[in-house]
């Protein structure tokens, strides 16, 4: 148990810092934003009670923010991502359901279940948090096209590190 | 009793979800308006140490490219008291009052936090009220128009970007002197839209766009950039991309300028409007 708690607190930092000292410094062109510390949402184990992931967005959302200076909108977003992520795994479950003590990464249940839950978190996450930095619909297509693209390079980084973490 | 306490247990994730879904707006719709950047500032204010040591370490690998431009800036100075060396000096000068006949006063500050992908930036820089700065001052990365300060604490500054959405800065065609309002229209930090000058004005690409005294933030005649696009829009007016001298993605050292006659200025003119 404390080894589990250890082990997701040590991925959280890392990623943390990985979005921090990192990739907020990519600036090419205003289209492609990666926010890999998704991650941190994504990978939780399955048995984590609802209102524990909850939390755990709440406060992933509010680290970013106060490092970017942008209240609220990471924290909403990721917050919406944790929200959706029981029925998202209810509807993509595997046959043998889920295997309560075992990781949900792509080691225990393959490359193409993982790319497809990893895709559906993130454009989720990616859609409330555009949309509700911008605050409006007008340019419609072009938030559209941001998050299309930030959701591209989000995914490539978080299928590396997926791709480390099972070479272990 | 039972039936309230079965309901809270059913339905937990829920609640949980909207109570922190509500908190984090209340923040986002708070800290989100123009003029409440302050408290962008004051959250920022536990991050800022960190930021500013991340920030030395750049700076010191791109000491090359600041150094080009010092010495340019340097020279370019030089020449131009070359010309007052020149002049007729006049007879008889008094040393005591160092703001007499001046409008504007000038200091250097090091930009400790930036950014150019988001809709709405800001940038940190690290002069507050101790030394001087005010809201409402301008900033220019030394020769061109970058930003307003918008709110300061004892050490550091707030300033809104030109790649704000929020901004807009009174500019003019150098050629013709017919001016417009520059907005940014969130695409690329490196263009800007001028809008409002009317079509039979002759523009025409490479013209240069300055800033107008008209806001009394900016001094007059200050570089933003160069017409890179020019387009008719529905109405009378042209539609003109301008392509921004300054490059937002390196900014590292800042001039902010005060207007000592911005107060008498906006006293007259409230009196007529």
């Amino acid at each position: 148990m404390i080894n589990t708690i250890l082990k997701y607190g040590l991925i959280s930092v890392v990623l943390i810092l990985l979005q921090i000292l990192v990739l907020n410094n990519i600036q090419f062109s205003g289209y492609v934003n990666p926010y890999v510390y998704i991650m941190i949402i994504l990978i939780l184990p399955s048995l984590t009670p609802s209102w524990l992931i909850l939390l755990i967005a709440f406060f992933t959302g509010l680290v970013i923010d106060l490092f970017f200076g942008s209240p609220g909108m990471h924290a909403s977003a990721t917050l919406i991502a944790g929200f959706a992520r029981p029925f998202v795994l209810r509807i993509i479950a595997p046959r043998d359901g889920y295997d309560p003590g075992s990781s949900l990464s792509m080691a225990s249940y393959g490359f193409r279940w993982f790319v497809i839950y990893a895709t559906t978190i993130v454009l989720i996450h990616h859609t409330s948090l555009f949309f509700i930095e911008v605050f409006r619909f007008t340019d419609f297509f072009r938030t559209i096209l941001r998050i299309i693209l930030s959701s591209i390079f989000t995914l490539a980084f978080i299928l590396l590190i997926e791709y480390y973490r099972k070479g272990r | 009793m039972r039936n309230l306490l079965n309901f809270l247990l059913k339905y937990n994730n829920i609640i949980v979800f909207l109570i922190l879904e509500g908190i984090a707006f209340y923040w986002l719709t708070n800290g989100n308006t123009y003029h409440n950047s302050k408290m962008v500032k004051t959250m920022q204010g536990i991050t800022r140490r960190m930021e500013g040591r991340i920030t030395n370490a750049k700076n010191y690998l791109s000491l090359r490219e600041v150094n080009l431009q010092l010495a340019e800036e340097n020279s370019a100075l030089r020449n131009r008291l070359e010309q007052f060396n020149h002049a007729d000096a006049p007879g008889f000068d008094s040393v005591n009052d160092t703001t007499a006949g001046r409008q504007y006063i000038f200091t250097a500050a090091r930009v400790t936090n930036n950014s150019v992908n988001k809709q709405k930036n800001y940038f940190t820089i690290s002069k507050g009220s101790l030394q001087g700065v005010e809201p409402d001052m301008a900033v220019t990365d030394g020769n061109n128009a970058v930003g307003m300060v918008v709110a300061c604490s004892r050490n550091f500054s707030v300033a809104i970007s030109l790649l704000n959405l929020d901004f807009r800065l009174s500019a003019r065609l150098k050629s013709s002197g017919h001016f417009g309002s520059l907005t940014w229209d969130g695409r690329s930090p490196r263009y800007a839209i001028l809008n409002e000058i009317p079509q039979h004005i002759s523009v025409s690409e490479g013209d240069t766009i300055e800033t107008t005294a008209f806001s009394a933030v900016f001094p007059e005649g200050i570089g933003i950039g160069r017409v890179s696009g020019i387009k008719k829009s529905g109405s009378d007016f042209y539609r003109i991309t301008v392509e921004l001298f300054a490059d937002f993605r390196q900014l590292q050292y800042v001039t902010v300028i005060g207007n000592l006659k911005r107060e008498e200025q906006l006293e007259l003119e409230s009196q007529y409007q």
